[in-house]
């Protein structure tokens, strides 16, 4: 026989059995203590509505287990209570619950000040419903979207039918229940029939049933997002419709919480359907057809009845043998841990009936969270079966107002709190709601919200003041995995060498969506190699685009704020990229490769975005260009250091002699058999080869350069040597020196930009810009010393904060620090020393300089 | 929120697919260049409408070309694709 484990029990398992059921059948009757008075609470609706029998399974808290089908080997746990759920010494919180007023923190937590900050450790320790599973491995959800014509929330008689109806003209449905079919309804016609149906929905090829699977919210789309084991469902239907059923109404009154208060529905399941022995004896109170019914199934499950509380016209329609007491309602449920006896108000007086059960068959209250949601969300909606006729929503039905008890299962809400909010001025459903927490429990107001709004009802007679309140995702506890299902599933590029690198003892660092080398080992090594010999670095990441046509020089004279049509072929040029606003957002060069074309390149961050923002434009301005995005198909190997040419010379027969490829110039050679776009350029300082192949020639090309190399003293270079060589060479980087409103005037980059041309994309911008002075500029410090500021270090002059850094290293070659970053303007204009101040404690005199700080002729990259 | 764009290339496709690059101003982009008060409130002013509005969407997941289309910003009723 299986069993699961509770508390270190051994709890056996019948087939069929959900958690809870198999606990009671152990003796189990305790299955909670409620969250603010830790008073003890038992099996209460048995259809997942209350918040009563939520314990953690398997490290998860606010499982609801008497809807959670019991599987072998489940380690259960009720999840508060100290020592034991079972002798909670917090329970003695019932009898302080003068000191604990509703707005207990509004009242006492403001004053004096950092009280909270003393409380909120034991207070925290005290409340809660468990703990979050911290040492749990993440499961791994999927995201998985659907388009059907119409979603069922709800696989009851009403969603089946609906899902057959709607699936009937040619409709796709999406069908979803939170439990399995049937698993809510004892043995019977009823369940006959749902079993009848379920088969043909099941036959059924274009409706797709969900068991096991939450529905927890309805969004504007409509969007319904529906939480299953292994995934998480986002369903797009053009329709949706609500079914899901109605529940037992909760009885208020005192004691009205004792384990051993049982709503129907739950009583009738645990008999009839698990075979549960309830009580020896039991008081049933009864105020619907419905619920005569459930009086009927309670006693075809063997509970033997002590008396009926029933209003007179349902009084004379109670079988025989059972003792009925007209026009009675329960007043009091005495007990300790339990029942002991029920307290009735009848027209023959008050009467004390000693029993160990009592039942409550007060009428349905529709489910209706998904339907307040699309309410609030201003979707529509159809509801079908008794979410839509319990007829809830008019005045008459609300039930009577409370007048002792607790109110709100999920946070203590008593009918005395709601009396003290409601004197204290908190008016209406949403103020109470807002003030008391009732409604906003596990439960979401299944229980409590028809109350709440008869509390205000039978106080006030303005309607508006007893609306339903406004209900919001999720209507069911949802795990944040749930939600965040998908996202364990992150994009990440490769260039053709990553697993090169990582054989190399790479340590790689994101890049945006890609995936590049920080350092293969010691950077100040593969800084020297790039400074003294030569080096290697994988730059595919690049974005890569070739723009061809008859209007391809037209459209980029256009677009570059720099000249393009006086490139000759074989030259490329450092390029600018604004935005209509004339604020500097991408950069790179654009070159002209002989009668081939133009051939484009932008950081690697923005290589994705600009194939959007070039076709934008050759859109807007009706130009005839072809724009390919090579990105993906080339990658590109920087080879850089005095010894580049040495190194190129030996693996190929073209002439890569300055004159042949000087700086800034762009050829075609064949490398190591490889086909390759040579480009002379300068970003690290010295002469450098950007080799751009075919992207399956990537690794022939890198083993070559290496082989070849080894004599040289060659060492490839990641990321972190990168940004200090350009650094040395003042060169910015695009988004991590620049601002969303960095200017070219502000980073001293206006050489780049030709306000002489006509239009250029940003013209506009910079004209307006000229005409207001920049109010921080970005500049190059040097710091004297060994040690330079960190990045992000703050920037002083006379005491005052004047700027901050936005890169900062230490120069080996210079032997100081040295770095970029904002000064704002003062009074006294720009400052020209600062103080740096920085996180780690540093606090450092820095000169503000401009131009590179290493070989500002650029001699070396020239060469 | 959920809401198809009809790509005039792909067809009926989930908004996750594509960018919105916002409201189109009048005459598109590029209009009266050089006009400095057109340009400024070319760039910078919105009227953030409640009713229908011209967007510009590009189906970056798919075709990665342009559409404009004409959205109710409240019911996201979509008609105009060009």
């Amino acid at each position: 026989m299986t069993s699961i484990d509770f508390e270190g029990r051994s709890i056996p398992v019948e087939p069929g059995d959900t958690i809870a059921a198999a606990l009671y059948r152990s003796g189990v009757r305790l299955f909670s203590r409620s969250f603010k008075y830790h008073r003890p609470r038992g099996l209460y609706c048995g259809t997942g509505d209350c918040p009563n029998c939520s314990m953690t399974v398997d490290g998860e808290p606010a499982v609801r287990t008497c809807v959670t089908p019991a599987a072998a080997g489940q380690r259960v746990h009720r999840s508060t209570g100290w020592p034991s759920a079972e002798w909670d010494v917090l329970g003695a919180l019932w009898w302080l619950r003068p000191l604990l007023p509703v707005g207990f923190y509004y009242k006492s937590m403001h004053h004096p000040a950092g009280l909270w900050s003393i409380a909120e450790g034991p207070i925290r320790k005290l409340a809660g419903l468990g703990e979050v599973p911290r040492d749990q491995p993440p499961g791994n959800p999927e995201r998985r979207y659907h388009h059907p014509g119409v979603c069922v929330v709800g696989a009851g008689l009403a969603g089946l039918g609906a899902a057959l109806a709607a699936a009937e003209p040619g409709e796709e449905v999406v069908l979803c229940d939170e439990g399995g079919v049937g698993a809510k309804l004892p043995p019977g016609p009823l369940a006959s029939r749902v079993a009848a149906l379920a088969e043909a929905v099941r036959g059924n090829p274009r409706i797709l049933l969900l068991e096991h699977a939450t529905a927890i919210g309805v969004y504007e789309g409509p969007l319904v997002p529906i939480v299953a084991a292994d995934a998480l469902h986002l369903v797009l239907p053009k329709r949706v419709i609500v079914a899901t059923g109605a529940a037992e109404r909760h009885g208020v009154f005192k004691g009205n919480d004792l384990p051993g208060v049982w709503l129907a529905r739950g009583a009738v399941l645990a008999g009839a359907r698990f075979g549960l022995a309830l009580g020896r004896t039991a008081v049933v109170a009864v105020e619907t057809e419905a619920g005569l019914e459930s009086l009927d199934a309670i006693q075809r499950a063997g509970v033997a009845v002590s008396a009926v509380l029933a209003p007179a016209q349902l009084a004379s329609r109670v079988g025989a043998g059972v003792s009925v007491m007209p026009d009675s309602r329960v007043v009091e449920a005495e007990g300790r841990a339990s029942v002991r006896a029920v307290v009735v108000d009848g027209p023959g007086g008050r009467t004390r009936i000693p029993c160990d059960t009592l039942v409550l068959a007060l009428g349905l209250v529709p489910r209706d969270n998904l339907v307040r949601q699309a309410r609030a969300a201003s979707v529509e909606v159809t509801v079908a079966g008794d979410v839509a006729s319990t007829g809830e929503n008019s005045a008459a039905a609300l039930p009577s107002a409370p007048t002792c008890g607790v109110v709100c299962l999920c946070e203590d809400v008593t009918a005395a709190d709601l009396d003290l909010a409601w004197a204290e001025g908190y008016r209406g459903t949403e103020l109470l709601k807002r003030y008391s927490t009732a409604t906003m429990g596990l439960c979401q107001g299944a229980m409590c919200h028809s109350h709440l709004r008869g509390f205000v009802a039978a106080r006030s007679p303005e309607p508006l003041l007893n609306e339903a309140t406004t209900a919001r995702p999720p209507a069911r506890p949802v795990r944040l995995e749930d939600v965040a299902a998908g996202a364990r599933y992150p994009l990440e590029w490769h260039t053709a060498l990553h697993d090169r690198h990582l054989e190399m003892g790479g340590i790689m660092e994101w890049a945006g969506i890609w995936k590049r080398v920080e350092r293969y080992g010691d950077v100040l090594e593969e800084y020297r190699a790039v400074r003294e010999r030569v080096s290697i670095m994988d730059v595919s990441t690049l974005g890569k685009y070739r723009i061809v046509g008859k209007d391809a020089t037209a459209f980029l004279e256009r677009l570059y704020p720099c000249h393009v049509d006086d490139l000759k072929p074989g030259r490329s040029r450092y390029a600018l990229l604004l935005n209509e606003a004339g604020y500097v957002f991408d950069d790179g060069l654009v070159s002209v490769l002989g009668d081939e074309g133009y051939y484009c390149t932008f950081t690697s961050g923005g290589a994705d975005v600009m194939e959007s923002w070039l076709r934008d434009w050759a859109e807007a301005w009706k130009h005839s260009v072809r724009i390919v995005n090579q990105t993906h198909a080339l990658g590109a190997i920087n080879v850089a250091g005095p010894r580049a040419r040495d190194l190129l010379a030996k693996l190929t027969s073209d002439p890569v002699d300055p004159k042949a490829i000087p700086y800034g110039g762009i050829r075609r050679l064949s490398v190591a058999g490889v086909p390759c776009v040579a480009l002379r350029v300068g970003f690290v300082g010295e002469l450098s080869f950007e080799l751009h192949h075919p992207r399956l020639e990537s690794v022939r090309l890198w083993d070559a350069l290496l082989t070849a190399g080894a004599d040289l003293g060659i060492r490839p270079h990641g990321l972190e040597a990168l940004r200090l060589l350009r650094l040395e060479k003042g060169h910015i980087i695009v988004g991590q020196d620049t601002d969303f409103d960095s200017s070219p005037a502000k980073l001293g980059l206006e050489w780049a930009v030709k306000m002489s041309k006509p239009d250029f994309v940003g013209r506009s911008g910079l004209n307006r810009l000229a005409t207001i002075e920049p109010n921080r500029v970005l500049r190059a410090f040097t710091f004297p010393g060994p040690v330079a500021p960190l990045e992000g270090a703050q920037l002083l002059a006379d005491g005052e904060r004047v700027g901050y850094l936005t890169s900062s290293r230490f120069s080996p070659v210079l032997g100081h620090g040295i770095a970029l970053g904002w000064v704002y303007r003062t009074d006294a204009g720009f400052p020209s020393t600062v103080r740096a101040v920085d996180g780690s404690g540093a606090d450092l005199v820095g000169t503000v300089t401009t131009g590179p700080f290493f070989d500002p002729e650029g001699a070396r990259l020239r060469a | 929120m959920a809401l198809i764009i009809p790509c005039p290339q792909c067809g009926p496709r989930p908004y996750t697919e594509f960018w919105c690059s916002g409201e189109l101003p009048d005459g598109g982009h590029s209009a009266n260049p050089g006009d400095l008060e057109a340009d400024y409130a070319r760039v910078w002013l919105r009227r953030n409408v409640t009713g229908e509005q011209r967007e510009r969407w590009y189906h970056h997941a798919g075709c990665r070309r342009w559409c404009s289309l004409t959205r109710n910003t409240v019911t996201n009723a979509i008609h105009d694709v060009d």
